[in-house]
């Protein structure tokens, strides 16, 4: 058998929550933008399984875009964690403070 | 030269000697009293030349325009204004020359000659001016020179006071002046006296005279604002004589002859009640007066209230002719008191004079002359100018001819009563004892004013220059000419009998000995409205101020201003504490954003 919409949506939904968490908790620049990918991955999930279940390509074609935004989301936030460690020494967020002091 | 051109220098000679004197004079009295007293001569000369001339005329130029509204400057010289400019110019010269000898060793006496030419600058400027807002001006110059010349002995706390009462006072009244003027120009569109006068189609309203009448309560002191009059007194007695008698208290009952065009029956009914009370109130005033200065103020009052009566009983013509004449006998007995007090080394109290006749013959009988004239002795210039406005008052209000005769009758009572205390007898202080008569230069405007003061009610003498002004003088015929007549001469006997008899030469006010009561009535009758102002300031307008200052502090500053930015302080110390610069922390509020959104979505909110 195959799995229902429910599974797919409540593992996205799952996905997504990990991802928030990890956002949430974690102090590492790389990691928190690990899990915002993540969460992007859950959305993703979510809308190919709706695009699979209704028979449509409507999701599909999100999903595309969702991609190749990703993929230039890496190539720019990547590139400007590294920066940033180049010009602070960490990627720590506690000593990421400079909006405040 | 053009009358136009004469005019004009006539009023910016004494300009030019005020602003010569502030300038390069100031430490120089003698040169200074030379400037001014040649600047008032040319003006005497000039108005005479001009009033004689027969000349007549209207001049005027745009002085600045606002949309369609335009100020202009401009003359308008017309018998009313030669009358007038007359007056100012011979009273002022008289006074000026007086001046020479009365404040020979004054300290300041650069500073006084500069103030006696900036007013004669004001007060000309008032009699030229041919609209409203150029009078309004030169009203206020009058105010302000006022203010300067009474203010002379400024180290003295007293006339300090008593300038800034002229002063404050008379802002007063010009607050009702100036709106006035502006309603006056909002309901007919113009404040031009010419226009106003050749048949425009005026807008008759009740407001616009009582408001312009304003002015004139303020500046010819009738009741209620006649308290600075008396207290101007601080002023030196020259001063006294140019203000009370020739310019800044006639210049209201001017402006009032001059806007005559605007009355209406309504309003000259307040005005000839107003002038009425304040004669008869001035007058009763005068009665307990010591000080020498003070009993010819409230008769200035009183004699003022005659001719704002008359003005309000419909009589330009009988109004005018009393100012005239009134003109010459106050500045004469001014300038005779002034001439007093120099022989008595400034002693001013009547009761501490006496018998001077024998030592200051020259002031004695022209004191005499000016007495008899305001007491109205057939024959003298008083006598012709006070039977008008007494018939007229009787052609057209009884009661207001009562009132007038009754007034008459306290005029010639106060007027002996000073007269007899300070001449006659022997004399009551050291002072008196030794006093004697001053110089030409003090006793020469003494004659001059005193040949006026006898002449000047006889209208031949001025060959018709005043046609305008005196032709409509009323005179009596048949049985009212009599009973006026028989009026005034009873009246007259009255008052003078009285004070003859009832007075003693013993250094003691009778009345003061013999009716204490009524003698206590009266001064507190002078005293009230002093009492009154002095309530109402105290306790009324300072509560009301305090009431306002509180309000201002604590509901305006305190609870509005502060209390809004105190809110929006504690807003933004509380806000200040969620800005914590660590990037996980505003992941919070993104949550937050996201639950908020889920539960609109939800339809929860």
């Amino acid at each position: 058998m195959t799995p229902s919409l429910d599974s797919y949506v409540m593992l996205s939904a799952a996905l997504f929550a990990i991802g928030f968490l990890g956002v949430l908790v974690r102090r590492n620049t790389l990691v928190i933008y690990m899990c915002l990918e993540l969460m992007l991955v859950a959305a993703t999930l979510a809308l190919v399984a709706f695009s699979r279940f209704n028979g449509t390509e409507d999701g599909d074609v999100f999903v595309f875009f969702i991609l190749t935004v990703a993929a230039a989301e890496v190539a720019v936030g990547l590139a400007i964690i590294v920066a940033l460690f180049r010009a602070r020494q960490t990627v720590q967020v506690d000593q990421l403070d400079s909006l405040k002091h | 030269m053009s009358p136009l051109s004469t005019a004009l220098l006539v009023l910016l000679a004494p300009l030019a000697s005020a602003v010569l004197i502030a300038l390069f004079l100031r430490t120089r009295g003698t040169a200074a009293s030379v400037v001014s007293v040649a600047a008032a001569s040319f003006v005497a000369l000039g108005a005479l030349v001009l009033a004689f001339g027969g000349e007549r005329f209207t001049s005027s130029l745009e002085w600045f325009r606002l949309g369609s509204f335009a100020i202009e400057l401009g003359v308008k010289f017309d018998d009313l204004a030669a009358l007038m400019l007359s007056i100012v110019g011979v009273v002022g010269l008289c006074v000026h020359v007086f001046s020479l000898g009365y404040m020979h060793d004054d300290s300041a006496k650069a500073r006084f000659f500069g103030g006696l030419s900036i007013f004669m600058f004001s007060m000309i400027g008032i009699v030229l001016a041919d609209n409203l807002f150029m009078m309004f001006i030169f009203w206020e110059l009058v105010g302000f020179s006022s203010y300067f010349l009474i203010n002379h002995y400024c180290h003295k706390q007293s006339a300090a006071d008593a300038s800034k009462k002229a002063f404050i006072v008379n802002r007063v009244g010009d607050f009702g002046f100036v709106l006035g003027i502006i309603l006056c120009y909002w309901k007919n569109g113009t404040v031009n006296l010419t226009e106003l006068g050749a048949g425009h189609a005026l807008v008759y309203s009740r407001l616009v005279p009582l408001l312009l009448f304003c002015g004139a309560v303020g500046k010819s002191a009738q009741l209620p604002l006649q308290v600075w009059l008396p207290d101007a007194m601080e002023g030196p007695t020259p001063v006294s004589a140019l203000i009370h008698a020739a310019t800044m208290v006639a210049a209201g009952i001017y402006m009032l002859c001059r806007i005559h065009v605007l009355m209406v029956p309504p309003a000259m009914t307040v005005i000839a009640w107003v002038g009425t009370l304040t004669a008869l109130y001035s007058a009763l005033c005068a009665v307990t007066q010591r000080d020498i200065k003070k009993v010819l103020a409230y008769s200035t009052l009183s004699q003022l209230g005659y001719m704002v009566a008359a003005f309000g009983l419909g009589s330009v013509s009988a109004s005018m002719f009393h100012l005239t004449t009134h003109a010459f006998f106050k500045a004469l007995l001014f300038l005779g008191s002034g001439s007093v007090i120099v022989g008595c080394h400034h002693e001013q109290d009547i009761f501490r004079m006496g018998g001077l006749r024998a030592r200051m013959p020259v002031t004695f009988w022209t004191f005499t002359v000016a007495v008899a004239a305001i007491a109205g002795l057939p024959g003298l210039a008083g006598f012709f100018s006070k039977d008008a406005i007494l018939v007229l008052a009787f052609g057209s209000n009884k009661a207001v001819f009562a009132v007038l005769a009754l007034t008459a009758v306290l005029t010639a009572f106060y007027m002996l009563r000073l007269w007899k205390i300070v001449f006659l007898g022997s004399a009551r202080s050291e002072e008196a004892g030794h006093a004697h008569e001053s110089g030409v230069s003090i006793t020469a405007p003494l004659v001059l004013l005193a040949v006026l003061s006898v002449a000047g009610g006889y209208t031949a003498i001025y060959h018709g220059a005043f046609n305008g002004v005196f032709s409509g003088v009323p005179e009596a015929e048949g049985l009212t000419h009599y009973f006026v007549l028989a009026t005034s001469l009873t009246v007259l006997l009255l008052g003078a009998g009285l004070a003859l008899a009832f007075y003693a030469t013993d250094g003691k006010d009778a009345l003061e000995e013999r009716a204490p009561g009524a003698f206590g009535f009266l001064v507190a009758l002078r005293a009230s409205f002093d009492g009154a102002y002095d309530y109402y300031v105290a306790k009324i307008q300072q509560r009301v101020a305090m009431a306002l200052n509180f309000l201002d502090l604590v509901v305006l500053s305190g609870v509005l201003i502060r209390g809004f930015s105190g809110a929006v302080e504690i807003l933004g110390f509380g806000v200040r504490t969620l800005h914590t610069g660590r990037i996980n922390h505003y992941v919070y509020w993104f949550l937050g954003g996201v639950v908020l959104l889920w539960a609109f979505a939800a339809g929860i909110l």
